[in-house]
């Protein structure tokens, strides 16, 4: 196995792309997705239906079919050139957002307008009642949905050697090629992943646990 | 003995659709100290005029006024009405997230912006008003649902409201725990607080209010002294109905 010794720093820079852009992905989605479950629920018809291309387009296509459309169609329609790795961050987060979306929204709508009702009695405006009733319930609910959108959002970043970018997987593919010790690489590239979804998702299990408040619940 | 008019509605209607009219031209007038009290059949619309009221429901017609200022014109910050209205609910409604005390909390921090300090003095003084200091800390989930509501009129009174509307605050509770619910409003009955309350409880009507409105199919049918309803009710309906109330109590 020293051969993988050798080879440590790029498998280093693989997985620090990929930790980034599935961070990234994963905080900036959730920035988005919240704004588009609120869009989605209290922004009227129009908005509501705009959400709803959106997350069909998001869902529904492969990533790298997103990831080359970001990559070579838009720049091409738009006339600007984009690099490869801002369209990896970009698609990776509205990507993200588009699932995230749902996880919100859902919970939000599992806790009633009895919140946002009492939250007006109080004298808060419906923004306020949002921000310091709504969202602290719905996020807490969220969590687990969270921790299994990290685990694929981690897994689909592989995609991103398709334009280019050296990412984890691509690390794999180098190695690989230049060694042929194929089986020695490919379980060790799946180990890396594997340590790295499992620590996270213990992080967010400890989260949750730590956040959790009786009477809020994942329903069912 | 009463002094200025706290709140005011002059010919509200809400019609939810054209054949469904939940309130129908209710004029009623609370003054400074006042406790009245609206009873009538279920469905009789005393909910959503109590909502409208504190423009949770916004009416279709007429006026709201809160010391002086009328909520319906355009323009008028009804959040800030709101900030002046406690609202106590029928089912309660604490925000499930926060504390006992981050519920009363909550609205002196965000709403009066008042430094922290002060708002936390403020919320633990609301808690002990209603004997629930020692509970400040516990969630809304480990509460009785009579320290629930408790909470709930804990948080109506934080900010030292103009008025307190209850909205049937006993009758999602259980029997044995009605009681404690209505110690804390005949407490605040004694310290003089203007009070709206939709309610049932005949017995705590005839001790605090000083009027008695019937309320039926949307409209005000009547309206007396307890003592006038419990001798002599004029109107048929009014009549039939306390007699199945009192019948009712004596049976419990």
């Amino acid at each position: 196995m020293e051969f993988i010794l050798r080879y440590l720093p790029l498998i280093w820079n693989g997985f620090v792309l990929t930790a980034q852009v599935t961070l990234f992905g994963i905080f900036a989605g959730l920035g988005l997705g919240m704004l588009l479950a609120i869009g989605d629920i209290y922004g009227g018809k129009i908005a509501s239906t705009l959400i709803r291309f959106y997350v069909e387009f998001f869902r529904g296509s492969p990533i790298i079919v997103q990831l080359f459309i970001f990559y070579f169609v838009i720049p091409k329609l738009v006339g600007i050139r984009i690099d490869a790795l801002t369209v990896g961050f970009m698609v990776f987060a509205l990507n993200s957002a588009a699932y995230q979306k749902g996880y919100v929204k859902g919970a939000m709508e599992t806790i009633f307008e009895d919140q946002m009702t009492a939250g007006l009695s109080i004298g808060m405006s419906r923004t306020q009642s949002i921000a310091y009733i709504i969202l602290p319930q719905a996020l807490r609910i969220v969590i687990p949905a969270w921790s299994n959108e990290f685990c694929s959002l981690t897994k689909s970043t592989s995609a991103l050697l398709v334009i280019g970018v050296r990412d984890l997987t691509s690390a794999g593919q180098t190695i690989a090629g230049q060694t042929w010790r194929i089986l020695e690489t490919w379980v060790f590239i799946a180990v890396v992943y594997l340590l790295w979804i499992t620590i996270v998702t213990k992080i967010m299990d400890i989260v949750y646990e730590k956040k959790k408040i009786p009477g809020i619940e994942m329903s069912a | 003995m009463t002094g200025q008019v706290v709140m005011e509605s002059r010919h509200l209607w809400k019609i939810y659709e054209k054949h469904l009219i939940a309130v129908k031209d209710v004029s009623l007038k609370i003054s400074e100290g006042e406790i009245k009290l609206i009873f009538g059949p279920s469905g009789s619309g005393k909910s959503t005029f109590l909502r409208c009221l504190a423009m949770l429901t916004i009416p279709d017609k007429g006026e709201v006024f809160l010391r002086g200022e009328n909520l319906m014109v355009q323009g008028v910050d009804v959040n800030k009405a709101r900030a002046k209205i406690g609202f106590v609910f029928q089912h309660i409604w604490l925000f499930r997230h926060l504390t006992a005390l981050g519920n009363v909390e909550l609205a002196l921090r965000h709403v009066l912006k008042m430094p922290k300090e002060e708002a936390r003095e403020k919320a633990l003084e609301a808690l002990r008003e209603v004997k629930l200091e020692e509970w400040a800390h516990h969630y809304p989930a480990q509460l009785s649902g009579g320290q629930q509501q408790r909470v709930g009129i804990a948080r109506a009174l934080a900010r030292n409201p103009d008025i307190i509307l209850l909205d049937e605050p006993t009758s999602a509770l259980d029997p044995e725990l009605i009681g404690e619910v209505i110690d804390t409003l005949r407490d605040l009955a004694k310290k003089g607080t203007t009070m709206l309350i939709v309610s049932h409880e005949m017995p705590f009507a005839r001790e605090v209010a000083s009027e008695m409105i019937f309320f039926d199919e949307g409209r005000i049918v009547e309206t007396g002294t307890p003592e006038h309803f419990f001798t002599e009710p004029g109107s048929e309906r009014a009549q039939k109905f306390m007699a199945r109330l009192i019948k009712k109590t004596r049976s419990e």
